[in-house]
């Protein structure tokens, strides 16, 4: 019964949101290589959820099981600076992600993360990208390689931080020097940012 | 709420899920086995998927090879092993003697006297004899009637049969009537006998014969009865340091046939259920088609239930457990193949009859840490004496299980099973008796790779959530 309005909306509706999802699925860097086809075979492991307002999605510390793709809300990422207190660190909005280093390692989450709104997310976890690799090797390696990359960017973004920092402290010290006040600084290190 | 209120409540939970569990057991054989047999496909399933194929196909494909191969197998030796393990199960189970009665029936007007009553065949040896008749001759009065008992208990498991001859009537009109009896003939185990009555000879007298043959199916010593003879020989050796008081063959006989009806009794009832109908060739694989199409939605689904705050703990043990619980049974059934090859090869090897059921046995008995080896060696030992080894097979076949445990401890072991599933010796005895209770030998069987099962699940969830701040 195609003429039927009552079922034509909601399938019509339901098409339209998931080739949003769609949309917003390629614009995520590691997903970006995936043809319609093998975005098919990704849609079977990822899990969609709701999150109320205020809600926590991750909390710092536990261990990292994957990563999270807004596609409505509004997230807010805390972690706890060194004086204790809950700082916040970014604020994401549909179509950004977060917790993608948990892809590839199960260490402790560095920041948490909390529901601003009723938000719609949806979750992709190693779990499943390990089943992956091992039933699509193609599909699975294409997306670690994209997942590769991303972390590469990343740190070669922290080494260059990590190098200006360095020189700014020698700078620092040798100013000091010159001043006679003949102390020496101990090396900062920069702390891991945070995903934009 | 209380943190202590939730903990009693998840417990009674968990128990009444048990207890429902436990209500309908026999439902859930074949989805257990269907499960079993989806984590067994699972692997290969998932690397044709890899290749490239549709699952869906996939999963026919290796149906179809897997089916070809069992179907193959089943043709070769499925015959032969069903043959040889309800032969060795009559051979514990048979009944060593059957009693059955006929019915004489005056219908007369006046008392009837019957005469005697007397076998045709008085070989001393002959295995019927009457129970209840002792006093002839004897009058049954008009419109009475009288049963007489007949036992059948042979020796061996010759067929054999004999004519029992009532004479009754008044002297100068004696008439006979002759009931023919059998037992241990070939295909008669369920024949009882003409049935419908049968009036006397030329209907001078009005007399009804509620029989006219009795067949009395098969008995004869079974091999608890064998084991006990052979033990009798042993006795004056125990005699002279443990005194008269003691009697090897009736200690024997009787702990003997306890052990094999605790045994085999409830496997009987269930293996009944299990086999019945159309569950194996059907349900089976079509459950488990599911399992393997499904499986990874059905996951989804249950981890869609879960509230946000536990969410990706559940998730990560789920996949966890599932890993292990895959590792555990494939191990298992690896472990349990290889050593039922090397058992049935080493017993064919050594001439031990029906080395084929003796050697899945001892296969799936390995199973059982500990116990396993004994209950193969004890099965393998009491079968080969029963149907006639000297002493000396048993050597033998010490030797042969020595040789198997020393294969399956060095090499299969360390490969397969997973260090985390070792349970305490205490453990394993407990569960393996509470499972002889609940189902006989296939309980004893279950009992331990389930145990294995929940201890990896429950080891899984511990180590998963203590790195997790729960509040």
């Amino acid at each position: 019964m195609p003429s039927d309005p009552f079922w034509s909306n909601i399938f019509r509706r339901r098409d339209k949101e998931e080739a949003d999802i769609f949309d917003m699925l390629k614009k995520v860097p590691i997903f970006q290589d995936l043809g319609r086809r093998e975005f098919n075979k990704i849609e079977s492991i990822l899990h969609r959820r709701n999150w109320n307002a205020d809600e926590g999605i991750i909390n710092e510390g536990d261990p990292g099981v994957g990563m999270y793709i807004i596609v409505a809300g509004e997230v807010r990422i805390t972690q706890v600076g060194e004086d204790g207190v809950q700082q916040q660190l970014a604020t994401l909005t549909g179509g950004d992600f977060f917790g993608e280093q948990a892809l590839l390692d199960e260490s402790p989450r560095t920041a948490s993360a909390y529901a601003n709104e009723t938000c719609r997310i949806i979750g992709f976890f190693r779990p499943d990208l390990l089943e992956l690799i091992e039933s699509n090797p193609r599909l699975g390696l294409k997306i670690v390689m994209r997942l590769s990359q991303m972390i590469s960017v990343r740190l070669r973004h922290t080494n260059r931080l990590l190098k200006e920092a360095r020189m700014r402290v020698k700078q620092v010290g040798e100013e000091n020097k010159r001043a006679g006040l003949g102390r020496r600084e101990t090396e900062g290190e920069e702390a891991g940012a945070i995903s934009s | 709420m209380n943190q202590q209120i939730k903990i009693i409540i998840g417990l009674l939970v968990a128990v009444g899920i048990l207890w429902v569990i436990y209500q309908i057991r026999g439902v859930l054989a074949p989805f257990g086995l269907a499960f079993v047999l989806a984590y067994v496909l699972a692997p290969v399933v998932d690397r044709m998927e890899g290749r490239g194929l549709e699952r869906t196909w996939s999963i026919l494909l290796v149906f179809v090879m897997a089916f070809t191969g069992l179907g193959f197998a089943a043709f070769k030796v499925g015959g032969k092993l069903t043959g040889e393990m309800v032969e060795l199960s009559d051979g514990f189970m048979r009944r060593e003697k059957i009693d059955k009665s006929f019915v004489i029936k005056n219908n007369g007007e006046s008392p009837l006297v019957v005469e005697n009553i007397a076998w045709e065949d008085v070989s001393k040896t002959q295995p019927f004899a009457l129970l209840n008749i002792k006093d002839l001759p004897f009058e049954i009065e008009s419109g009475g009637q009288t049963e007489v008992q007949i036992r059948f208990a042979p020796q061996s498991h010759q067929a054999s049969e004999n004519v029992l001859s009532v004479v009754y009537g008044q002297n100068e009109s004696a008439h006979i009537y002759r009931l023919k009896v059998y037992g241990n003939r070939r295909n008669d185990a369920i024949d009882v006998g003409h049935r419908g009555e049968s009036t006397g000879e030329m209907g001078a007298l009005p007399v009804v014969f509620s029989h006219s043959g009795i067949g009395f199916g098969s008995a004869g010593p079974n091999i608890v009865t064998k084991v006990s003879t052979k033990a009798s020989e042993f006795q004056p050796l125990f005699q002279d340091f443990l005194g008269s008081d003691f009697n090897l063959p009736a200690l024997v006989k009787e702990h003997g046939e306890r052990l094999t009806e605790t045994m085999l009794g409830g496997t009987t009832v269930f293996l009944g259920g299990l086999v019945s109908g159309l569950t194996f060739v059907v349900i089976v694989p079509f459950v488990a088609f599911f399992y393997l199409k499904e499986g990874r939605r059905l996951t989804r689904t249950l981890i869609e239930l879960v509230p946000n705050a536990h969410f990706e703990l559940c998730l990560n043990l789920l996949h966890q457990i599932n890993g292990q619980i895959g590792g555990y049974i494939r191990g298992q059934i690896l472990a349990t193949s290889v050593v039922s090859i090397l058992a049935i090869g080493g017993l064919t090897l050594i001439e031990v009859e029906h080395a084929l059921p003796l050697g899945l046995l001892a296969g799936l008995a390995n199973m059982i840490p500990f116990l396993g080896p004994l209950i193969g060696f004890f099965a393998a030992s009491i079968t080969a004496l029963a149907t006639g080894g000297e002493f000396g097979v048993v050597g033998e076949i010490v030797v042969v299980f020595l040789i198997i445990q020393m294969i399956d401890n060095v090499v299969i072991q360390p490969t397969v099973v997973a260090k985390s599933v070792e349970m305490h010796p205490l453990v394993i005895l407990f569960v393996v008796m509470v499972g002889s209770q609940l189902m006989g030998i296939v309980g004893m069987l279950i009992a331990v790779p389930l145990t294995g099962i929940l201890k990896v699940s429950s080891q899984t969830v511990y180590e998963g959530v203590r790195g997790y701040r729960l509040e």
